[in-house]
């Protein structure tokens, strides 16, 4: 459904993604691994259109990815991304983040938007808290928000970049408790994360990414447990040993 | 008691005056806003052209002093063809002005929030004008509320500046009233007290949105 070709980006003069090939497939959780730097959040953004990619092509179910063209608002729509620090609208109480997409952008009724809104967010766990502004919320439900966000507008996948690196160990728990339930959901998902264990349980496939190249690919188990290349074996080995 | 009485002589002529004061700060401050923001969206927007023009605007205007540019409006723009009321010419010049000290206000606003807002925004869909009317203004108030309380009342101040043009302001209508009568002392206590009591309020309104929004 997500299908990457060649993609390649620079920043100025900086090779970021040099020649990304992959392809992500409906109900299918893919995680994301590599070294800071190495270009996830590049490639995320890029499937997100939130950068633009100067060779190849990204396209979503055959429409082809163009930060330019104004089809990337409905693209964005089908894809929608959770971000490591949330960026939850401060203005906006919990419910009225999660209804600001489908009433303001798709134009649904709000009675409608906000019954499906306190739905979303009662799976979530944040039932009681539909009312609250983001500042009064802990870092984990903030992030829980934000994935009932990203929900609210029905897309085919969510892309989420490190979206526990940023809260306490504390409440990482509950947040990848969250994904998992959507991964069981049949949600289809590419995860940017540091959690192994999440990636090994959770996750069908996993990408191992090392200077803007994809290294190396397989299901989550091989990969994690038996990996073929060095590099990933270097890198799995320094995160484990943390 | 002299002054009393004297002060009961003049207030009604003042008082018309203070009646123009008000209708020229207010015309004053809705252009210079909705310039300003003009100015202010433009350069946001990151779009090079605009950008360019909002900064060349902004700069240009800022480095003429008001009188020059009230002059020039009331004197130099009839020669285009274009004649306005010395009214409209103040309300004009003081506008323009004004609108770049708007403008960086503005900015400021703008430039103080996370730019993952603008990503989240974007990120589910919302095409620039929506996400600006939904989720950068909204936030950007906050942060531009309490300074423009106090551009309000130096705005209200330099109306007095459009006398040179002719409006019938109230400094102008004290000068005129002066000059006929010779009781300086009187009619300017008198101009100076009704300019206090016009920014009283503004004053009281501007250390209220300090209060409100300010700390933070
Ligand atoms: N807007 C930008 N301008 C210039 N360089 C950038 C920009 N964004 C990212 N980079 C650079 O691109 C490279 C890849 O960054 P990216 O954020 O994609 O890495 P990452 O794999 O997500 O790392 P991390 O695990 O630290 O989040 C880095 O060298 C980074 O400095
Ligand atoms: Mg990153």
């Amino acid at each position: 459904m997500i299908q990457l070709d060649n993609v390649h980006k620079k920043f100025g003069n900086l090779e970021v993604l040099k020649g990304i090939d992959g392809e992500i497939r409906q109900g299918e959780v893919v995680c994301l691994i590599g070294a800071s730097g190495s270009g996830k959040s590049t490639l995320l953004r890029c499937i997100n259109g939130l950068e633009s990619y100067e060779e190849g092509q990204i396209t979503i179910d055959g429409k082809l990815v163009d930060r330019k063209d104004p089809s990337i608002r409905a693209l964005r729509t089908s894809v929608t991304m959770v971000f490591q620090r949330f960026n939850l609208f401060p203005h906006r109480t919990a419910l009225e983040n999660v209804t600001e997409g489908p009433i303001y952008v798709k134009g649904e009724a709000r009675r409608e938007a906000e019954e499906h809104g306190r739905e979303l967010l009662d799976r979530m766990g944040l039932g009681a808290k539909a009312e609250t502004y983001p500042t009064s919320l802990s870092g984990g439900q903030q992030q829980r928000v934000a994935i009932a966000r990203a929900l609210a507008m029905r897309p085919k996948a969510i892309l989420f970049d490190e979206p526990t690196s940023a809260l306490d160990p504390e409440l990482v728990g509950e947040v990848l408790g969250a994904m998992r339930d959507l991964a069981n959901d049949g949600m289809t998902m590419l995860v940017v994360t540091h959690e192994m264990a999440f990636a090994r349980e959770v996750g069908d496939r996993v990408l191992f990414m090392d200077g803007g190249l994809i290294v190396e690919e397989g299901p989550a188990e091989r990969v994690l447990t038996d990996p073929q290349e060095d590099r990933t074996r270097d890198f799995l080995r320094r995160v484990l040993n943390k | 008691m002299q002054f009393l009485e004297n002060s009961g002589r003049y207030l009604p002529l003042l008082l018309q005056g203070v009646g123009i004061t008000i209708a020229l700060t207010l015309a004053a401050l809705v252009i210079s806003t909705l310039l300003g923001l003009v100015w202010a969206l433009m350069r946001y927007s990151g779009i090079a052209p605009l950008v360019f023009v909002s900064k060349a605007i902004v700069n240009t205007v800022r480095g003429i002093p008001i009188l020059v540019q009230l002059f020039y409006i009331y004197f130099v723009l009839p020669e285009f063809g274009i004649d306005l009321s010395a009214f409209q010419a103040g309300a004009l010049g003081l506008g323009l002005a004004y609108s770049c000290y708007m403008a960086e206000n503005f900015r400021a606003g703008l430039e103080a929030i996370d730019k993952g807002q603008i990503e989240a925004a974007q990120s589910i869909g919302m095409k620039w004008s929506l996400m600006m009317r939904r989720v950068i203004l909204p936030q950007a108030i906050r942060t531009v509320l309490p300074p423009y309380g106090n551009t309000m009342i130096m705005l209200l101040k330099d109306t007095s500046q459009a006398s040179v043009i002719t409006v019938a302001e109230l400094t102008m209508r004290g000068k005129l009233v002066a000059s006929s009568t010779f009781d300086n002392m009187t009619v300017y206590t008198l101009v100076a007290l009704l300019y206090l009591a016009l920014s009283v309020p503004l004053v009281i309104l501007a250390s209220y949105l300090e209060r409100r929004f300010g700390a933070r």
